[in-house]
């Protein structure tokens, strides 16, 4: 163990002098998780974001009607005045607008009906969705209202409910009580991701560009062992005390050390700053990330075995890296390229793994459920490891 | 009995078909002896030094380095050797320091007792003032003594050194043949391979010439010298008379054969010092004027020459 400790040590001491090393290991994955996460909408993590235009502040069933929204993790409310909201609707900017008219509680509370109103782009499905979320809030303000006045009408006949104020609203508030703990309910147990099915925004490219950008996590123990065996300070190793399986697992260490730095700060990163929910299920997240350093390290154990120089191990890891992500969903959902391109996106490995993490974020999956996909990573560790040691030369 | 010896090693690679890099090579070198193989590029040099480092597995024979069979003993054969090989086989990126420290590790060294034997090989290697500048920064010589350095922290008793002296300045060359002659003096066993006949000849106690695998030759430099015989060669241009000349220096005293090719004369003559003038002057008494003149004395050069057909140098 000494000696694979001295092996990885100095391994990171020469990727911490490789300045280039840590712009791509550490810089650029930022960069592009910010780019992309802009480019695939919403700031706020897979809620829809809905603009609020309330031009009844002081109204009891609007704050009612915007505190249910407020709970509901389909919707993210966000405050418009009138014009601006119409322009985000037709910018894609919010999936919907909803407008509480002025006077909206005061109306409620006599006997005539008043409405809401929604702007949304017909094209959309984040708005369908949005108002189906809507419109169930209304519909719970409307029961509740409906409970309070059929009690009433039923205990004091000929009455008008509100009348006596303060009794309505005695009614009401037990009427609103109970429907916050309906006698019966629907579980939703979805199978897909949640509410608009799609991850979005950082929920799509914090864990796809860490995927993206984590075989450069191990670039600079990666060109470290070309150098070393063009130079002969591989074979020269043989000369001293170490053995040769220390050597190669000193070699991986180094990776998977490097590669889980990484992704301690691009996680990091993402759970405290872009609001990915990372955290949810802290034992499967530990577990996948040991997953796939170990399988990123395995695969660049073998791209320096195979490769002899600098510039095809450098051009070998652009290219493996680009492509396995760009066709396992680091760059786009595979969900919105049917079903068989999503079949032929799982051959990469980067696929199985984006799975587990996607299923992490967004239903906070266990390590029991995430399993399955970590298997499958895991037999493309083999095969990768399998190859390196079989090839591995010394010179 | 020597401290290391190499019994009929054979080193084919990619058999059965591949080049034949050493064939039937033996040798002992005593404790406390500077052996020095010499032979051109290919001669299979490396591949003997790889052979007693335990980095290459020979086809046949074995040998021993203090005892111990480089087949079946190879961990106390590697305590005992170090090995500083061709190519500057160091991390380019780390400090000369950094460097020591790491190769350090790796032979097993911890803690203080790391620390101090750095302290000394920096020392020895007269890097100590810039020892924490990176690698990449220094000259081919200094280089060079960083890679030497590495393979004297475990103390080993016997040093290899594959032609440690290529690419390297004058004044960088002389200080590393002084450190050698400095290590022999110590007690280490030295093996040098080269292919520079003067560096063979200056620092060796024996040298054995290797060509196309083979050992040709082995002796000290005296012993070498003898095979092409004692005498210089002197080879010298006349303007005229080339006729009468031939017939005339044969009788001279201290002059052996003479022989003429595309109008050279060459002339093996016992001592160069007392003939030449008698050459100047039969040659006026000729009528003759020497317009040209050499003299060789007897070295390595020619006896690789005589024993080949070929120059040693490309
Ligand atoms: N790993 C190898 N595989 C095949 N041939 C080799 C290998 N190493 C050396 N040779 C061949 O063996 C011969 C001797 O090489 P080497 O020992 O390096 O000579 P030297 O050190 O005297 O220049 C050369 O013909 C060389 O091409
Ligand atoms: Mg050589």
């Amino acid at each position: 163990m000494r000696w694979i400790c001295a092996l990885i040590q100095k391994d990171l001491l020469q990727t911490y002098r490789d300045k280039l090393s840590l712009l791509f290991t550490f810089l650029l994955p930022v960069v592009f998780t910010m780019f992309f996460g802009f480019l695939f909408g919403g700031v706020e993590g897979s809620s829809l974001p809905v603009a609020v235009v309330n031009q009844d502040p002081s109204g009891g069933t609007a704050a009612q009607l915007l505190k249910i929204l407020e709970n509901s993790d389909v919707v993210m409310l966000v405050q418009y005045d009138a014009k601006e909201a119409e322009r985000a609707v037709a910018d894609n900017r919010v999936a919907a607008a909803l407008i509480i008219p002025r006077g909206f509680s005061s109306n409620t509370s006599s006997q005539e009906t008043t409405s809401v109103n929604i702007v949304r782009n017909p094209e959309s499905s984040g708005g369908r969705t949005a108002c189906s979320a809507v419109r169930q809030a209304v519909g719970r303000v409307n029961g509740g209202r409906l409970a309070a006045q059929t009690a009433l009408a039923a205990l004091f006949p000929g009455i008008d409910p509100t009348d006596d104020p303060q009794r309505w609203s005695r009614a009401l508030n037990a009427a609103n009580a109970a429907m916050a703990k309906p006698a019966l309910s629907i579980d939703l147990q979805s199978s897909g991701a949640r509410a608009g099915e799609i991850p979005r925004g950082f929920d799509m490219s914090s864990p796809g560009m860490l995927i993206n950008w984590i075989l450069f996590g191990l670039l600079g123990s990666a060109i470290t062992m070309v150098i070393e065996r063009q130079n002969g300070a591989l074979r020269r190793l043989l000369t001293t005390r170490v053995r040769p399986w220390q050597i190669i697992a000193g070699k991986g260490g180094a990776m998977i050390t490097m590669t889980l730095a990484q992704q301690v700060v691009l996680i990091g990163l993402g759970q405290f700053a872009f609001g990915v929910h990372y955290l949810r299920s802290p034992g499967a997240l530990a577990l996948t990330m040991i997953t796939l350093s170990v399988m990123s390290a395995a695969l660049g154990l073998m791209l320096a075995t195979l490769l002899r120089s600098e510039a095809a191990l450098i051009a070998a890891l652009v290219i493996v890296s680009m492509v396995l992500a760009a066709l396992g969903g680091a760059w786009f959902p595979l969900e919105v390229t049917g079903p068989t391109f999503a079949a032929i996106g799982h051959l990469s490995p980067a696929a199985w793994v984006l799975d587990a993490l996607r299923a992490i974020i967004l239903r906070g999956w266990s390590v029991g459920q995430i399993l399955p996909y970590l298997g499958a990573a895991w037999g493309y560790t083999v095969v990768f490891l399998g190859i390196a040691l079989w090839r591995f030369r010394f010179e | 009995m020597g401290f290391i010896e190499a019994d009929n090693l054979r080193k084919q690679f990619d058999p059965p078909r591949g080049v034949i890099a050493v064939d039937g090579v033996s040798f002992a070198i005593e404790a406390g002896e500077i052996y020095s193989l010499l032979g051109p590029n290919g001669a299979g040099k490396t591949t003997v030094i790889s052979i007693l480092s335990c980095l290459l597995r020979p086809t046949e024979g074995d040998a021993r380095v203090g005892g111990n069979s480089v087949v079946h003993q190879a961990a106390a054969v590697k305590s005992l050797i170090g090995m500083v090989p061709q190519d500057i086989a160091l991390y380019m990126d780390l400090s000369a320091r950094e460097n020591l420290v790491f190769w350090g590790k790796m032979y097993g060294m911890v803690g203080a007792e790391l620390n101090r034997r750095v302290d000394e090989v920096l020392e020895l290697i007269d890097l100590k003032d810039r020892q924490r500048e990176r690698v990449d920064k220094y000259s081919g010589g200094m280089k060079r003594r960083v890679n030497i350095g590495v393979a004297l922290l475990h103390r080993p008793q016997a040093l290899y050194l594959d032609e440690p002296t290529v690419g390297i300045d004058p004044q960088s060359r002389r200080a590393i043949l002084d450190a050698i002659l400095e290590f022999r003096n110590q007690g280490m066993t030295i093996l040098y391979t080269t292919h520079y006949m003067a560096e063979a000849q200056e620092l060796s106690d024996r040298i054995g010439i290797m060509d196309h695998g083979r050992m040709i030759a082995e002796g000290t430099h005296e012993e070498l010298v003898r095979i092409v015989g004692e005498d210089a060669h002197v080879q010298l241009s006349v303007d005229r008379n080339l006729e009468a000349l031939m017939n005339v220096w044969p009788t001279l005293d201290g002059v052996g054969t003479v022989s003429a090719e595309n109008g050279k004369i060459t002339l093996l003559v016992h001592d160069a010092t007392s003939t030449l003038p008698y050459l100047f002057e039969t040659a006026q008494r000729e009528g003759a004027r020497i317009t040209e003149i050499s003299v060789m004395e007897p070295n390595l050069e020619m006896v690789f020459l005589h024993l080949t057909g070929r120059a040693l140098r490309d």
